[in-house]
């Protein structure tokens, strides 16, 4: 076993000879910024992308810094078409362990998307694996707005009409997205 | 932070981490309970601070030596501000005045006295602690100790480092657990033989309904025993057991699905096996009422009068089945399907604890004990954990050592893993007959060595030959590296050994979790440490 | 800082360490071959050796006491805490009236007083805060953490300092060996990472599992335990009601604010279970700590680091576990590398001309029998040097292609990049992230030093 040679007694002596050089050599250098395996994988991810035409990104700390980003969605079908919807996105250096964390940008009339942004899809909480990645979060987020799901809601009035009205949701949607009131609530316009 | 919002926030947050381990209960037992430990080498008070940071009771170190040089290289508690000062001070004294350092609420006591002549001459001393700690004795003395605790029904400890190795073991004559709290454990669920509520409530419910909101979130507990009912009433009355079956019965809910999506259905499909589970007791729990401590009498412990009970509920109103634990793990559900139930679960657990609550009554009043002598609390714990009880009983270090069950060392010797521990186990033995004769450990000194080798070999060969194991060879590697180790208490391994030791004495105090079984052999060379059950 | 005693150690030196030196000083059988038993090694080690220890909580404190009574004589500690009162149950070198000082001083001092010759140094801050180079000044850094996200942090720096030889060998003297522990409850594991050698942190992330994460529209709609009514609480009804004001879960009043959140929401669907402790455990993800525990695994960390050093005995292989829920359970795995690992492998060696310009870089890629990487994007150290995609990135990146890489590198002659793009697998083409060791031919050595040295 060849293991730990590098450390047998023998090299202590060395050990501290190397100290000298090192005290004499270390002053005036530049921090260099240690990339994690998470900002590695999260720059494959990106490099990788695959937006739908609906679908554009930007990065707001510059092409150096990918672990925050927003990407605005233009559903062109379905009941938000012609919709514009921004969600930021907050990469942590644990990721893919950890997934992304997705807030929606623009207040929305949505099932599946509260007044405070907050996103109900599996795949970013309970069903988020290693395995999947920011293009299939994307997709995800875009089915969200073809498919809204009035089974497991987050917005719970939403959720109703759609069920129970779906021409009602219809007219709800369009108002919220010229910018009005459904309900109590106030939506700007984002159309 | 103010100093005064600290001290009045302090003992439950202190302790915050901890309780949510063990509890207010276990907690509690931890301040009840008072440690005697004997030897305060780097081992013994190792395992000491980490129970006086806990907030034990009560510590009582035995200790009859000065303070050396050696204690300041190996011991944090000898050390102090300026160590000179603590040289040739009394250890016991010296130690203490830590341990009191790190929590007042704790009293800390100590005699001055060598452990091996408080065994010899006051053997009563031991009888008003609940365990007793003992580091680095000879095998002579912890017979004797053994004898003591044994005869007192007292816990004991007994821990021991010796260079690179060292053991735990704990000796008691019985020790009986009702919250062992295992790891995992299948959820009581019953949804092989569902009661006339469960069953009702089920039926209550069109699992077939067409509102997609409601099927996805009907649970799976529903599914199954509506599935399983279905499943019987075409299998003549009987639930799928083979594999064959359970594949077929698997098929069964998924042809139930509206949708690939549907969490609940998915959760029915992987708890299905819940359904085919083997009716009635636990061998082990068979193992326990049949036990003849269950013929209960006037000095019965209260467990033992519980298991009585236990035994006569599962005869009548438990059909067979113990009492039901009464929780059911969260799953896929509108709230009102889940609550409703958590509810009728509960509400069967609390029928079955009442009829338990009847029976200790009785039995209470048979053996001539008053009926309410012990807490419904107590009987209500015993319920939910009945399918987890555990009794540990451990043979006295004079059966192992003068009885030993050849056919376990045997085994032990032949498995590669358990080998060097055995061989350890040995080696102690024989280093402390080695130490009889020659009144020095073997190594202890450099121009000795060689000499000291062989005779520690002719050592464990009669330690060998004692157990009834003639022929059996130890490795010669693991002979000079015992005799290499010469006794030496070394500091990282003696806070392993004191902290394996703290470990049990806690599980044994809080009646909580699972103590060792028989005795942990350390293995420092490379870590593969082993427990033999000799 | 200096040790209270160093100018006079004791005259007691050789009796005091009389138990260690007997492990130190003697020849065995079952020791690692390099060693060298020898009266003074202990001293040796006290001169020669520094030891970083990273955190100074349930692991760290113990770890101080045991690297101080095993010969060390000069360590680091650094944490970015200060001390709490829930951590008096087992940080035992802390007192009630330390709460709110920094516990990498309090604890390098409280040992200092007791164990003389010692001195420790202790760092306030953040691991991050520190340069890369801090880092390689020890010998061993052992690691008493409880976040993924910092063990990865410290595994990365450590791996840097890998160096490979062109036959994709690791260069012992540039191996940065790491010691592990971690603990929950009566859990925990001890481990030695020998970059290079034995596998590093994220060659065996998996063995970390994810923490459990509810649905957002369960905790909305359909609340069915009392961590879902304070996950509601916390996750959904704080936004709702204190706009753009963040939750801070140190603060008394916002956890007291969920709590009775919790609390209505609970009575309101007929749940039971919400206490304040619970609240406290979900809200922060408390793990459940005890002294016992943190002295075992400590002590097998501490253990292993002087076998590291002094080659005393073997080591463990290198991954060991113990669980104490059901007797005293201990298992040793041997874990196996990734060789692939993106932070402690080889990476593939590539020799470049100073003139070769990204954009030539890239087309040789496509090349290169052993990556044959076509659409190669281009990182160096977050520095996205070219992104082929999204357009946004590409635009941003584009004027790089035709800079030479000696350029785009600052002049190093030896550098590790990392590229991904769509690969040959198998006569498949599989999307792929490689790391490559990049040397620029004709460079001279002492720049090599420079670079290696930082990065």
């Amino acid at each position: 076993m060849q293991l730990f040679s590098s450390l047998k007694m023998i090299n202590l002596f060395k050990i501290k000879d190397q100290k000298k050089e090192e005290s004499a050599s270390a002053a005036g250098k530049a921090p260099v910024k240690k990339q994690s395996a998470g900002e590695l994988r999260l720059n494959k991810d990106i490099s990788e992308l695959n937006l739908p035409k609906n679908t554009s990104i930007s990065f707001p700390n510059g092409k150096d810094d990918l672990m925050s980003f927003e990407i605005v969605i233009r559903p062109d079908e379905g009941y938000y078409m012609s919709g514009s919807f921004g969600f930021t996105f907050q990469v942590s250096p644990s990721y893919p362990h950890e997934p992304p964390k997705v807030k929606c940008k623009t207040k929305v009339y949505h099932p599946n998307i509260d007044l405070e942004g907050n996103v109900c899809l599996n795949i970013l909480r309970e069903d988020w694996k290693p395995v999947l990645n920011i293009n299939t979060v994307i997709y995800g987020l875009n089915l969200l707005f073809t498919q809204p799901n009035d089974e497991d809601p987050l917005n719970h009035e939403a959720a109703a009409v759609l069920r129970d009205n779906p021409k009602m949701f219809e007219a709800n949607v369009r108002r919220a997205m010229a910018g009005g009131y459904v309900g109590q609530h106030y939506f700007p316009r984002c159309a | 932070m103010a100093a005064a919002a600290v001290a009045v926030a302090e003992p439950k947050t202190k302790y915050d981490r901890q309780l949510r381990i063990w509890g207010d209960q276990g907690q509690a037992a931890l301040e009840k309970a008072s440690i005697c430990l004997l030897n305060s080498g780097p081992t013994g008070t190792e395992a000491l601070k980490n129970l006086v940071l806990g907030g034990i009771g009560s510590v009582t170190v035995v200790d009859g030596s000065k303070v050396e040089p050696s204690d300041l290289g190996n011991n944090f508690l000898c050390n102090s501000r300026v160590n000179k000062e603590c040289l040739g001070q009394s250890r016991a004294q010296s130690v203490c005045s830590f341990l009191q350092e790190l929590n007042d609420a704790v009293k800390v006591k100590y005699v001055e006295e060598s452990p091996g002549t408080m065994i010899d001459t006051n053997p009563s001393f031991f009888s008003q602690f609940t365990v007793v700690i003992a580091t680095q004795l000879p095998e002579s003395s912890l017979l004797k100790l053994d004898g003591i605790c044994r005869a007192a029904d007292i816990v004991l400890v007994a821990a021991r480092s010796y260079g690179l190795t060292g053991l735990v073991r704990v000796s008691v004559k019985e020790h009986c657990v009702i919250e062992s709290k295992p790891d995992h454990f299948l959820d009581d669920l019953r949804l092989h033989n569902p009661w006339t509520e469960l069953k009702q409530f089920a039926k209550s419910i069109d699992i077939c309904d067409k509102d997609p909101v409601v099927h996805k979130h009907t649970p799976y507990i529903v599914i199954l025993v509506r599935l399983a009912e279905k499943w019987a009433d075409a299998h003549d009355g009987k639930l799928p057991s083979t594999r064959q079956e359970k594949r077929e019965f698997k098929d069964l809910i998924r042809a139930h699905m509206l949708n690939v999506d549907e969490e609940n259905y998915k959760e029915a499909v992987e708890s299905s096996y819940k359904v085919s589970v083997t009716p009635g007791i636990s061998t082990e729990i068979r193992q326990i009422i049949d036990d003849s401590s269950s013929e209960v009498n006037l000095s019965s412990s209260d467990f033992w009068v519980l298991v009585a009970a236990l035994k006569e509920f599962i005869a009548n109103e438990g059909n067979g089945d113990l009492p039901l634990e009464g929780t059911i793990p969260d799953m896929t559900s509108q709230t009102e399907y889940y609550v409703s139930l958590q509810k009728i679960y509960q509400a069967k657990a609390e029928t079955d604890c009442l009829a338990m609550e009847h029976r200790v009554k009785n039995i209470l009043k048979r053996i001539g004990r008053h009926p309410d002598s012990i807490s419904r609390a107590y009987i209500k714990t015993f319920c939910k954990n009945a399918r987890k009880l555990r009794v540990c009983r451990y043979r006295s270090m004079e059966e192992e050592f003068n009885a030993p069950v050849i056919s376990e060392v045997q085994k032990y010797f032949a498995d590669e893993d358990s080998c060097f521990a055995m061989n350890f186990y040995i080696l102690l033995r024989a280093v402390d007959r080695l130490a009889a004769n020659y009144s020095r450990l073997p190594g202890i000194f450099d121009s000795e060595i060689d000499e000291d080798v062989p005779r520690l070999k002719v050592a464990a060969v009669s330690v060998l030959s004692d157990m009834g194991l003639n022929g059996t060879s130890l490795s010669e590697d693991l002979v000079t590296e015992v005799c290499r180790f010469a006794g030496a208490e070394i500091h990282p391994v003696a806070a392993f050994i004191g902290g394996v030791a703290s470990q049990e004495v806690i599980k044994l105090v809080t009646k909580q979790f699972v103590p060792l079984m028989g005795t942990f052999i350390f293995n420092g060379i490379d870590l593969k440490s082993q427990v033999l059950a000799l | 800082m200096a040790s209270p005693d160093a100018e006079a150690p004791p005259p007691t030196e050789p009796e005091r360490w009389r138990d260690l030196d007997i492990l130190l000083s003697r020849p065995g059988n079952l020791v690692h071959a390099t060693f060298q038993p020898s009266p003074g090694l202990r001293d040796d080690i006290g001169s020669f050796v520094e030891v970083l220890v990273v955190g100074a909580g349930g692991l760290g404190c113990e770890l101080l006491k045991d690297l101080a009574l095993s010969g060390f004589k000069n360590l680091h500690v650094i944490d970015m805490d200060t001390i709490d009162v829930s951590n008096l149950n087992r940080q035992f070198l802390f007192r009630v009236q330390d709460v709110g000082k920094p516990k990498a001083e309090v604890a390098a001092k409280r040992v200092m007083e007791r164990v003389s010759g010692v001195n420790i140094v202790p760092h306030f801050c953040r691991i991050e805060d520190k340069e890369l180079e801090f880092y390689n000044q020890f010998q061993i850094i052992v690691l008493g953490l409880d976040s993924i996200e910092a063990r990865s942090y410290i595994n990365s720096v450590a791996c840097g300092f890998l160096e490979y030889d062109s036959d994709d060998k690791p260069i012992p003297k540039t191996a940065k060996p790491m010691v592990d522990g971690g603990t929950e409850g009566f859990k925990g594991h001890a481990r030695v990472i020998m970059p290079g050698t034995t596998p590093c942190f994220e060659c065996n992330i998996w063995l970390f599992p994810p923490q459990v994460k509810f649905p957002l529209c369960t905790l909305a709609e359909t609340p069915r335990t009392a961590a879902h009514c304070i996950e509601y609480a916390h996750l959904i009804k704080w936004d709702e009601v204190h706009t753009g004001k963040p939750f801070d879960a140190d603060n008394a009043e916002h956890m007291q604010w969920i709590y009775s959140e919790a609390l209505q929401r609970a009575e309101l669907f007929g749940i039971s279970g919400v206490t304040y402790s619970l609240t406290q455990g979900v809200v922060k993800n408390i793990i459940p700590a005890i002294a016992s525990t943190n002295a075992i695994i400590s002590a097998a960390c501490a253990l292993e680091a002087l076998k590291l050093v002094s080659g005393c005995s073997k080591s463990v292989l290198n991954y060991l576990t113990y669980n104490g829920l059901v007797g005293t359970h201990i298992k040793v795995t041997e874990f196996v590398r990734d060789t692939d690992c993106l932070v402690c492998g080889p990476g593939t060696l590539i020799e470049l001309d100073t003139s070769s310009t990204l954009s030539e870089f890239i087309k040789m890629l496509e090349k290169h029998p052993k990556l044959l990487m076509s659409k190669a994007s281009v990182t160096h150290e977050g520095n996205n040097l070219y992104m082929q995609s999204p357009e946004v990135l590409e635009q941003m990146t584009r004027q790089n292609l035709s800079i030479p890489m000696f350029e785009l590198l600052k002049g190093a002659s030896f550098v590790t990049v990392h590229v991904s793009g769509m690969a040959e697998s198998n006569g498949n083409k599989v999307s792929s992230l490689r790391k490559l060791r990049v040397l620029f031919k004709g460079v001279e050595e002492a720049s090599k030093m420079d670079t290696t040295e930082s990065s």
